[in-house]
């Protein structure tokens, strides 16, 4: 029996699991701040460098905007920020000086949480970037214990890794995360008491994707060890699938169980029903319960990835030797040193698999990613790279190319080239977006900051008319309501 | 750091009722309005989620009627009472009687709304924290008035402390007339008012209005920039723009720090607007009066800050920081809000209140209507006239004053007369399309076009 407090990734991870790029804008998110507020999230899974790039390049909303009228619009919920610790935007790792403007900027528009993940569990690798975001704010940084199996992935390996960063005072807290849903019920009975053992007073929390079906088992077990401060849950439509377990059901479960969660249930109840709302009018969607499927527990490889590799296969008149990818695909990851399974991994992973299936021989043909990786330009890799393998690859006559590849520029020549006094927030998307990309995210000026899901599907559809040459003027009359769009009015543009 | 405030009352009606509504359910927040009979049909009671009736039409017996109204806020369940604009948002027994009964109330706290409520007293504590007013002081005898002058410059303004309306006021240009002048005024203020006392006051040829927005959360407070609302009638605003244009950026800025000064010397909570005497000519300024509460033209803020104003004042009524840094505030374009009243401008704004036979508001991007008012409902007559207000935005002010000619244009209310088509006039007249008139600028409108403009 504990108070378990829970932290909504609906907005960001949620989105990303279940509807990608083509997800929420500003004014989708600005339309339920207030009522997400009020329901007493311990934190909100805000945004990325990644999501913040969508947003300039799918919706031309600004995203330092975004971060700021949602910080206004919900003063008590901590947002969050997930970094892989030196990337921002661009693959490469970046000039730390930049890093650190970046982590200010950040900190100064409303974030106060920040994940820092190293795919590779380099502690040096978290510590360092926990350090600039501290020097830089006074944001809370968690330590990502990412979830996955193998041979080196075992409960010592993640308590020995969540030891050392405890060790520094960068790091306030730490959650297990499972991208890929595969961390059984009874693997975090073991789990979670060896890294809280090593992590001490630091809190820790549960982030365990329903991906085949375990993420709520899990969540709840954890919850029942006594010693998990909060559950990672997404809303309504925003859970379950690749995401989250839905928030609604764990918070019934919770309870159940005994523990106590401290939330407005009112408040929960209105933010599911829009977005269950918005999923509807836009078409997107819901998170649905996963069936169980074991054989993910072996190849870890997303369905996205899957469905790429039997179509590439099916166009190569292979298609019968899908399930030999899927077993080189584990072979590859032992002699790639076990990188996580999660982006750009399963795809470096799965791809070289294929390769190695339909040419003549192993490793015949190389993808750059995977020079890249095992020339190191990813991080230190978790485990050595097979000794073999890592030769025959740096053997390579591309090797030489790559290494000329530029790398991120210094903090000081893009300083230069865009001008000593452009304002920070758009140095930052200057220095690693298109040009036009910018410029059209600038030129479109500030958000709208409502979205109304009953009006959604008729503006779209007005939209759609007034888009046609032959419906100059429309308008939509029924008793007590008329609206009218008139072209060239020079307002309904 | 949890919520206090679950239900809001709102007491209050017409659009800024609506407006309230709309973002308290935004935040998640239950709503109850305060109606009385004539409003009971009203736009707002229809979306309130519970509604409360008051009494009779009239406002003495309904919207300020203090008992009345914090009885049905708490009878409704309420946490929290929003006041408004109007009524009772400036009234401090009403702002105790609130709190008296377990009530948060939406805005400053009392200590705010006692200081700002007198004008006298304003001016008193404007000083002390610094703000420059209009440079004058009472005086008794020739000597002191001329010792007023010395500071005060000239030409100046005589005028009788029991005096008002214009009555007993003297411009002196030229020092050399002052001691005369001085004579003339006090035997005049004596013999009309019984009171020989007369206040010597900077005269200022050609004023503008401009205020700034403020928000504070009682501990630190930022500006939402300016607003100019110098085009007035018989001191009623009938058009305001932010930001207030032609004002060079250094006393523009200064402007705007001074209105925080005075935020932050008052500990203010919540949103205020600090109105300022802004000299055409040299733009030097002067404090006139802070209104502590939102005001009609807030929207125009709204639309060139991107920050909901109500839902900043519910949530520091419910005890949340500010939750802007005054370097988030950018101002970017402009904004120019009308207000649609019915009244008839071509028969001395006569109010012409009734049913409202259609009512097409313009919409669109750039466009924004705040309005209770749709075809078919009924304006009474006892409350204002105010039946909705067209907000345009614009990147440029240029683009702001297009727009809001090209609404107006489509704009279409029957059945009763509007300030609609004299605004389409003030839209196409030079002076306001080059920007920064002065308060005068009514004087000067012409009167072309019909009852249609």
């Amino acid at each position: 029996m504990a108070e378990i407090k829970l932290v909504d990734v609906s907005i960001r991870d949620g989105n990303q699991s279940l509807w990608g790029a083509t997800g929420l804008n500003t004014a989708q998110i600005l339309g339920i701040a207030g009522a997400m507020d009020r329901v007493g999230f311990h934190a909100c899974d805000f945004t990325s460098s990644t999501t913040m790039a969508v947003a300039i390049r799918y919706f031309q909303n600004n995203p330092w905007e975004r971060i700021k009228r949602m910080r206004a619009a919900m003063p008590r919920t901590p947002l969050q920020f997930i970094t892989t610790g030196l990337r921002f935007v661009a693959w490469q790792q970046a000039d730390p000086e930049f890093m650190r403007l970046a982590y200010r900027r950040l900190q100064m528009a409303g974030i106060r949480r920040f994940i820092v993940l190293d795919p590779m569990h380099d502690p040096d690798a978290v510590i360092e970037a926990a350090r600039i975001i501290k020097e830089e704010g006074d944001a809370d940084v968690m330590g990502a214990l990412t979830f996955t199996l193998s041979d080196i992935h075992t409960d010592e390996f993640y308590a020995d890794f969540a030891g050392k960063l405890a060790k520094s005072n960068h790091v306030d807290l730490f959650y297990l995360k499972d991208p890929s849903g595969l961390m059984s019920p009874d693997r975090v009975k073991t789990l979670a008491p060896a890294v809280k053992a090593a992590i001490g007073a630091k809190p820790l929390e549960v982030h365990a994707h329903c991906t085949i079906g375990y993420g709520p088992l899990t969540s709840l077990t954890a919850a029942d060890l006594g010693i998990i401060d909060a559950v990672h849950v997404g809303v309504g439509p925003l859970g379950d699938g690749s995401s989250l377990p839905e928030a609604t059901r764990m918070v019934a479960n919770l309870r159940e169980a005994g523990h106590t969660v401290n939330i407005n249930d009112a408040a929960l109840a209105e933010v599911k029903d829009y977005w269950t709302k918005l999923a509807k009018a836009e078409g997107l969607p819901p998170g649905k319960p996963q069936s169980f499927d074991a054989s993910f527990l072996r190849h870890q490889i997303a369905g996205g990835v899957m469905t790429t590799t039997r179509r590439q296969l099916q166009e190569l008149n292979l298609e019968h030797k899908f399930d030999e990818v899927v077993e080189e695909t584990e072979r590859v990851r032992a002699e790639l040193g076990y990188p996580i399974m999660v982006t750009p991994f399963p795809q470096m992973v799965m791809s070289q698999a294929l390769f190695n299936v339909i040419g003549t021989k192993r490793y015949g043909q190389v993808s750059d990613q995977v020079i890249r990786y095992v020339m190191g330009k990813f991080g230190r890799p978790t485990s050595p790279i097979d000794e073999e393998i890592r030769q025959i690859i740096l053997d390579r006559p591309r090797v030489k190319e790559l290494e000329k590849e530029p790398m991120f520029p210094a903090y000081k020549d893009l300083r230069k080239q865009f001008g000593e006094d452009m304002d920070d927030e758009e140095f930052l998307f200057r220095a690693v977006m298109p040009e036009e990309q910018v410029d059209a995210m600038l030129a479109a000026g500030r958000s709208r900051d409502s979205y109304t899901p009953e009006a959604a599907p008729i503006m779209k559809l007005l939209k759609d008319l007034a888009a046609r040459p032959d419906a100059p003027d429309i308008a939509v009359e029924r008793k007590g309501f008329r609206m009218a769009l008139y072209k060239g009015a020079g307002i309904a543009s | 750091m949890r919520n206090n405030i679950n239900t809001l009352f709102i007491a209050n009606r017409g659009e800024i009722a609506l407006r309230i509504i709309r973002t308290a359910k935004k935040l998640g927040l239950k709503t109850a309005l305060g109606v009385s009979d004539a409003d009971a049909g009203s736009r707002a009671a229809a979306e309130a989620d519970h509604v409360a009736r008051l009494g009779p039409a009239p406002s003495s017996q309904s919207y300020l009627n203090i008992e009345k109204v914090v009885a049905a806020a708490k009878e409704a369940g309420a946490d929290a009472v929003h006041p408004g604009y109007g009524f009772l948002s400036e009234n401090i027994k009403f702002a105790r009687a609130v709190a008296e009964a377990g009530m948060v109330f939406v805005g400053p706290d009392p200590e705010a709304l006692e200081a700002m409520g007198d004008k006298l007293k304003a001016r008193a504590v404007a000083i002390e924290a610094g703000l420059p007013v209009v440079p004058g002081g009472e005086a008794e005898t020739v000597e002191e008035a001329a010792s007023i002058a010395g500071e005060t410059g000239y030409p100046l303004l005589i005028k009788a402390v029991s005096g008002g309306g214009g009555r007993g006021m003297k411009r002196v240009d030229d020092e050399k007339d002052l001691k005369s002048q001085i004579g003339y005024a006090m035997s005049e203020a004596e013999a009309a008012f019984g009171d020989p006392r007369i206040y010597v006051e900077r005269f200022i040829a050609s004023g503008r209005h401009v205020e700034v927005q403020v928000i504070g959360d009682g501990t630190r407070a930022i500006h939402l920039g300016t607003r100019d609302c110098s085009i007035q009638r018989r001191f009623q605003k009938l058009v305001e723009e932010a930001p207030a244009p032609n004002i060079p950026d250094a006393k523009h800025r200064a402007i705007e720090d001074a209105a925080v000064k005075l935020a932050e010397h008052l500990h203010y909570k919540g949103a205020g607007t600090v109105e300022f005497l802004v000299d055409a000519e040299t733009f030097d300024f002067f404090f006139l009066e802070m209104n502590a509460r939102i005001q009609v033209e807030h929207p125009v803020t709204e639309e060139v800050t991107g920050v909901d104003i109500v839902e900043q004042q519910l949530l520091i009524a419910d005890g949340a920081p500010l939750g802007y840094e005054q370097r988030d505030i950018e101002i970017q374009g402009a904004a120019i809000e009308v207000r649609i009243n019915a009244e008839d401008p071509n028969a001395d704004f006569r109010p012409s209140p009734g049913l409202v036979a259609k009512a097409e508001w313009p919409a669109g991007a750039g466009v924004r209507v705040d309005s209770h008012i749709r075809s078919g409902d009924n304006i009474p007559p006892t409350y204002d006239s105010l039946i909705g207000k067209l907000i345009v935005y614009g990147a440029t002010r240029e683009e702001a004053v297009a727009r809001a000619a090209a609404a107006l244009a489509t704009l279409n209310v029957e059945g009763v007369k509007t300030t609609a088509p004299l605004h389409a006039r003030i839209m196409d007249d030079a002076r306001f399309k080059k920007g920064g008139v002065d308060t005068r600028f009514f004087e000067g409108l012409s009167a072309k076009g019909g009852a249609n403009g």
